[in-house]
């Protein structure tokens, strides 16, 4: 045996480049399955030593009360707690360096001066309560109120020199009721086990959602009177155990249970306490109440009892005036009825004046009348007389007949009566003229007396009369007097009733309030206690999930390499049997068995894939983890720890890398070992030249060169070797594919998202709670089309969707006011065929992550439920139907119209956060920005350049893979065409050097073997773009991380380059090889086969 | 002039430090149109020289004349021209390439030379115009043998070079392919070279060269060479 052992130490030394191509490809396929597979174990472990060491909190207690001293003193209490640090937050808009950052404030424990770093990952510290200790990387730390330490980590949290002023917006959130101070000034830089990464640092209901910074302040920054706010509780016991096995969820788990398990009872006392304090308080304003109400009540019955005294006054003043009344109205009417009197006299004195005069008036007239007939007569009387006259002289006239004498006669009797009738007349007349002269005089004696009666008595009336009047000016004084006093007095009781009202009502006001105020205390609701493990902590957990999903990767990549090595195995280990088939058959021959026989080249194999698998696991099992490590160190904060080899895993590798290459092994041998020694001494039957499929295509073939018909002859005669290649090949391709494709995905979250998809340059969040005036200034400067010339409105709100499977997604539900200019900044569009979207008013338009998270296609409902404080769903769900589904990169969104926002949510859309367009320039920029911040009606001025450099520096982290895939494609394609190249070139070594002899040239030589691996090439590098695009969507799709999409598409530039970079590997391959073809002896021609 | 000299031509390989001399201050002449036959017992020098005389190997001191070219300043370069274009090749195991058919192998000759002949009419003339589609696996050992001569044929050479031509064949097929090349000398006046231990041939050749540990024992003109169907071994 020991001869037979020199032989396979000979072997490997005659066969070195044999035996390295399999350790090689063995060495990679172990190297890279361990490395990768040990990856998410080495940063799980990096992980829990940071964790333990900086004494990360297990369980952390949130109160929505706040927790008391009391509260910590039961924390403490429980059963398998360790230790508890209460400590006080707050999260806060903060302004630095002009930019404006959602912070976390968080109390720095007073242990953390004097503690001290270990390493990069231990923090000790003498205060066992001290957890979530920080390592100080930079400056001091606080030392007087106002100053902080904040996160050291430039990248994402913008740039900050020690010294800068971190001005807190009083305005947002509860600053004035947390805070005792607005402005901190930096002082030292650290890194805190509560945020491990930066781009997942928490989720905050202020600002734009997500927590960006965090600073840790004295506790004399918080208010006095401000209970705690959490509690950070560690477990008896956990750190022992790995940080996220079973067995420390099980041990944290029991101490949840048992936390909350005295949570009622405490949120009870909490309930008690607060109750306890109020009802102090409001017992005391009660009482004081009470006072003020006695003392009012007294004022006002003081106020009442002299009002009533001047009633009093007033009714007796009022009596005394109806007396007064009385009297005048007596004297009026006796006035009055002596007028009467007066009158009457007067007017039946008139009236006998009157009739007297009328009597006399008629005896005048009378009179007047006889006077004038009187008169008439006594006119007539001369006549008569004259006529007598003549009547006697005719009488005397002598002669006178008789008969002329009677009538003259009678005439004179007559004429004679009638004179003495008119004197009888005159007589009667005087005499009626006397006695009416007579009479008028005892008449107008009669009247005198009664005129003279009726003077006196108008006298004494009118005397009367003016006492009246005296009388009744005096009464209207004393009723004006009293009128005054009486208005005087109604004034008062108006005046007493206003007081008293007003008064009353202060009190009924104030009774109220008090009565409100003892509601409120009975109705103080017990607060709940929040109790969270480090699941609810979004660093530890976006890094185990980035850890999980190395591992997802790892367990799919490294086959590749392993079916490679199994294939580079089989045609290496089928060579090596073919070229010693002689040996092969003197050892039969000389009675070895052929077990013995196989068993030297299983020995060979396994040496070369034992040594593979050793040395690719001790390097790359070292190497991958530093590496992915590194990447990810440029988002998270978890110091490096030891990277031991894990059993189980080498083992595993080692296993598969030398178990197929033995396989493969054994099926090389086997074949070859059957035959008998006989045939064995016989050189083989030379592998027959076959007619292949291209021929049959005639004129083509017949226009081949011999060199091409050959070369294609060849590709088809060994069969393993062509798949071998392609395999490896499209392996190579596919990794470079993979690893460009990586870079273009994340690319295109910059360049497609922000140079297609979104045109708006900056979104602006108004106060919801901003003043008039402020509103204004704002709106003014939003609506100046010089600064912005495209604005649309919008109103924002955060909800979380839900899917059917209980996956969650927080979400941005944005209803634009004006939704064809929104679309103008926003493009709305498919992914695959760029087709337009547009917001109907029948439901909603939701990117295509949120869809592909929950599942959902256009057509079926999207859930939604609000969230509480800290960010649980709750049970008020909402729901929408989905009419679009567009192409969208970053962020989860659902985009409807107003309308349609308020027919889901029942609520008026505040059109509070504007998207516009905005000044490339950084100064005008800056000056908008401070302009709008000035007014007091902003909250956040948010530019897309701050999002594009995050995805800037999370191409960073992937240009590191990148690196390792391309070396690992090149290591692939190396193996594998040395490989062929070596088969090639030692088994067609006769052919060559003939050709030699024929008289070719170099070149031609070269052209008669590298034409093979070339076309191998091309056929596999072609086969490994179909390949890497399987690939690369599956490595883009494990490694997407949580609100972002990679892009979907490969660039034809990568596949170009995939494919170059191929050939390139293949170019130096047959560089290399070149000496070695170069080097065949043409004398070898003349050598009988072996 | 004849149309290959050799003077004086020595070969020394470098052993580690020990210098072997293949060949030796080897002189002699060939003419155009000759058969010629040079033999010798095994490590005699036959291959170097065949090597050298092929362009397969440069002489180390020397001269060697091929119608006038001198072949022994040729750089590799010249020498690759030179065996492209001046020399057929005879292989002992025939050389053929297994993933060609019988016409592709002559091609394989034709197709880098300058006035080939036609690879049909070669293949006719060795008496395979019926193989020229077979693969070198279908053939005879003989039959492949004849490829490989309608190979080196077919190139047109100035001088065929046929290495133990019939070492790996029976005796009737070797005395065949023996003829083919005397028929061919004769009729085409090709320079045939044939390297042999076999002194049997010797008979058919014009002109025989002994080699002897390096250098030429002897140079014998046969006026009257006998057919190659007439000799026997």
């Amino acid at each position: 045996m020991k001869t037979f052992n020199k032989d396979i130490v000979r072997s490997i030394c005659h066969s070195l480049g044999r035996f390295i191509a399999i350790a090689a490809i063995v060495a990679l396929g172990c190297g890279f399955y361990a490395g990768l597979r040990m990856t998410a174990p080495d940063m799980k472990l990096a992980a829990d030593a940071y964790y333990d060491g900086t004494g990360l909190m297990d369980i952390r207690v949130v109160s929505t009360l706040g927790l008391t001293d009391d509260d910590i003193a039961a924390l403490r209490e429980v059963d398998g707690v360790e230790a508890v640090m209460a400590a006080y937050s707050a999260d806060v808009l903060g302004t630095l360096d002009g930019e404006q950052y959602v912070m976390r404030v968080h109390s720095l424990s007073p242990a953390a001066a004097a503690s001290t770093a270990v390493d990069d990952a231990t923090i000790a510290s003498d205060d066992a309560d001290y957890l979530n200790r920080l390592e100080l990387a930079e400056g001091r730390w606080p030392e007087a109120p106002g100053e902080c330490v904040i996160f050291n980590d430039r990248v994402m949290a913008g740039p900050s020199e020690l010294g800068d002023v971190i001005t807190v917006d009083g305005s947002v959130g509860e600053v004035e009721d947390t805070l005792a101070r607005t402005e901190f000034t930096i002082v030292g830089r650290v890194h805190s086990p509560l945020y491990v990464s930066s781009t997942a640092m928490g989720t905050s209901t202020i600002g734009s959602g997500t927590v960006q910074q965090f600073m840790y302040v004295l506790p004399e920054d918080f208010s006095p009177d401000l209970p705690y706010v959490e509690a950070y509780v560690t477990v008896k016991g956990a750190a022992d155990l790995p940080a996220d096995s079973d067995a420390y969820e099980a041990r944290v788990a029991e101490v949840v249970a048992a936390i909350e398990a005295i949570a009622p009872e405490r949120e009870q006392a909490r309930v008690a306490g607060l109750q306890a304090e109020a009802q102090a308080d409001l017992d005391e304003a009660r009482a004081e109440y009470e006072e003020e109400e006695a003392r009012v009540k007294a004022e006002l019955a003081d106020a009442r009892a002299e009002l009533d005294a001047a009633k009093e006054e007033l009714d007796e003043g009022q009596r005394k005036l109806d007396a007064a009344a009385t009297t005048l109205a007596e004297s009026e009417k006796k006035v009055k009825n002596g007028e009467k009197e007066y009158t009457q006299g007067t007017d039946s004195l008139e009236k006998r004046a009157a009739e007297a005069e009328a009597q006399f008036a008629e005896a005048e007239s009378q009179i007047a009348a006889n006077e004038a007939n009187l008169a008439e007569a006594q006119k007539a009387l001369p006549n008569l007389q004259a006529a007598l006259d003549q009547v006697n002289e005719a009488l005397a006239t002598p002669g006178l007949p008789d008969e002329q004498k009677a009538p003259l006669e009678a005439q004179k009797t007559e004429l004679e009566k009638n004179i003495a009738d008119i004197e009888t007349a005159a007589t009667a007349l005087e005499a009626a003229k006397a006695a009416l002269a007579e009479q008028r005089a005892a008449a107008e004696a009669q009247m005198a007396a009664a005129q003279q009666q009726l003077d006196s008595g108008k006298t004494s009336m009118e005397e009367g009369k003016k006492q009246l009047e005296e009388g009744k000016a005096s009464y209207e004084e004393s009723k004006a007097k009293l009128e005054e006093a009486r208005a005087e007095y109604e004034q008062g009781v108006a005046d007493y009733d206003a007081a008293a009202a007003e008064a009353n009502e202060k009190l009924d006001d104030a009774e109220q309030e008090l009565a409100d105020a003892q509601a409120e205390i009975n109705d103080i609701e017990p607060p709940d206690w929040l109790v969270m493990d480090r699941a609810k902590n979004f660093g530890v957990v976006s890094f185990e999930n980035d850890a999980d999903r190395i591992d997802a990767i790892a367990s799919f990549f490294p086959f590749i390499f392993f079916l490679v090595a199994a294939l580079v195995a089989l045609t290496t280990m089928t060579r090596m049997v073919e070229e010693e088939r002689m040996l092969i058959g003197t050892f039969k021959a000389l009675g070895y068995s052929r077990a013995c026989i196989t068993s030297k080249y299983l020995i060979y194999a396994a040496l070369a894939a034992g040594f593979g698998a050793v040395a690719g696991i001790a390097v790359l099992s070292q190497v991958l983890p530093w590496v992915i490590m590194e990447a990810y160190s440029i988002v998270y904060y978890v110091p490096r720890g030891p990277m031991p080899i894990d059993w189980p895993i080498a083992l595993a590798a080692a296993g598969l890398g030398v178990g197929i290459t033995l396989l493969a092994t054994w099926a090389a041998a086997g074949a070859t070992l059957r035959e008998t020694p006989a045939a064995l001494m016989q050189p083989p039957a030379p592998k027959a030249g076959k007619r292949i499929l291209l021929e049959r295509t005639g004129p083509l073939w017949r226009h081949l060169s011999f060199s091409w018909k050959v070369t294609f002859r060849n590709i088809f005669r060994y069969k393993r070797r062509l798949i071998m290649t392609t395999v490896g090949i499209a392996g190579c391709t596919a990794l470079l594919l993979t690893g460009l494709g990586l870079q273009n995905s994340i690319n295109d979250i910059i360049d497609v998202q922000y140079g297609e998809l979104v045109n708006y340059n900056v979104v602006i969040s108004e106060k919801d709670d901003a003043a008039d005036d402020e509103r204004e200034a704002a709106g003014a400067i939003l609506g100046d089309t010089g600064r912005l010339p495209v604005a649309v409105r919008a109103t924002e709100a955060s909800m979380i969707a839900q899917g059917a499977d209980g996956t969650e997604a927080m979400t941005t539900i944005v209803a634009p006011d004006d939704a064809p200019a929104f679309e103008g900044l926003w493009t709305m569009r498919t992914r695959e065929d760029h087709e337009p979207v547009t917001i109907s008013g029948e439901g909603a338009v939701i990117t295509e992550k949120l869809a592909t998270k929950l599942g959902l296609s256009v057509g079926q409902s999207i859930v939604f439920a609000e969230q509480d404080d800290l960010g649980n769903a709750t049970a008020t769900t909402y729901s929408v139907p989905v009419t679009g589904i567009i192409e969208n990169y970053v962020g989860d969104y659902a985009f409807m119209l107003p309308d349609t926002y308020r027919r889901v949510f029942g609520e008026e859309p505040d059109n509070l956060t504007v998207y516009a367009q905005a000044s490339d320039d950084a100064g005008e920029r800056a000056a908008l920005s401070e302009a709008l911040r000035a007014t007091g009606g902003v909250d956040t001025v948010a530019f897309n350049d701050e999002t594009i450099d995050t995805y800037k520096q999370m191409l960073k982290s992937v240009d590191m893979v990148v690196v390792v895939l391309v070396v690992a494609a090149a290591a692939l394609a190396f193996i594998v065409l040395y490989n062929l190249t070596n088969i090639n070139i030692t088994e067609r070594a006769r052919e060559i050097a003939t050709l030699k002899v024929l008289g070719f040239t170099p070149h031609e030589v070269n052209a008669y073997i590298f034409r093979e691996i070339v076309l191998l090439t091309i056929i596999g590098a072609a086969v490994g773009l179909g390949l890497g695009v399987v690939l690369e969507g599956f490595v883009v799709v494990t490694a997407e991380v949580d609100q972002v999409m990679f892009g979907r598409t490969i660039h034809a530039m990568s596949f170009a380059v995939a494919f170059a970079l191929t050939l390139v590997f293949t170019a130096i391959v047959m560089l290399v090889m070149r000496p070695k073809l170069a080097h065949i002896d043409m004398v070898e021609s003349l050598k009988s086969n072996e | 002039m004849a149309f290959v000299e050799f003077r004086e031509v020595s070969k020394v390989y470098q052993m580690g430090e020990v210098q072997v001399a293949a060949v030796r201050d080897m002189s002699f002449d060939i003419e155009q149109g000759e058969f010629v036959v040079i033999v010798g017992p095994s490590g005699a020098g036959k291959t170097t020289l065949l090597n050298m005389l092929g362009g397969m190997d440069s002489a180390t001191s020397g001269t060697i004349l091929l119608d006038g070219a001198p072949v022994s300043s040729f750089n590799k370069r010249q020498l690759t021209q030179y065996r492209r274009h001046d020399i057929g090749f005879v292989f002992q195991f025939y050389n053929l390439v297994q993933n060609l058919t019988a016409r592709e192998n002559v091609e394989l000759a034709s197709q880098i030379c300058k006035n080939p002949l036609d690879a049909d009419e070669v293949l006719a003339a060795v008496g395979l115009a019926e193989r020229v589609r077979n693969f070198p696996g279908q053939l005879s050992g003989g039959e492949q043998q004849r490829v490989a001569i309608a190979r080196a044929l077919a190139k047109n050479p100035k001088l065929l070079l046929c290495d133990e031509p019939t070492g790996a064949l029976d005796y009737e097929t070797g005395k065949a392919i023996l003829k083919l090349l005397q028929d061919t000398c004769r009729e085409t006046g090709r320079t045939v070279v044939v390297v042999t231990h076999n002194t049997a041939f010797t008979a058919i050749a014009n002109r025989v060269i002994h080699v002897r540990e390096g250098s030429v024992a002897a140079v014998e003109l046969n006026e009257a060479p006998a057919s190659a169907e007439v000799l026997e071994w």
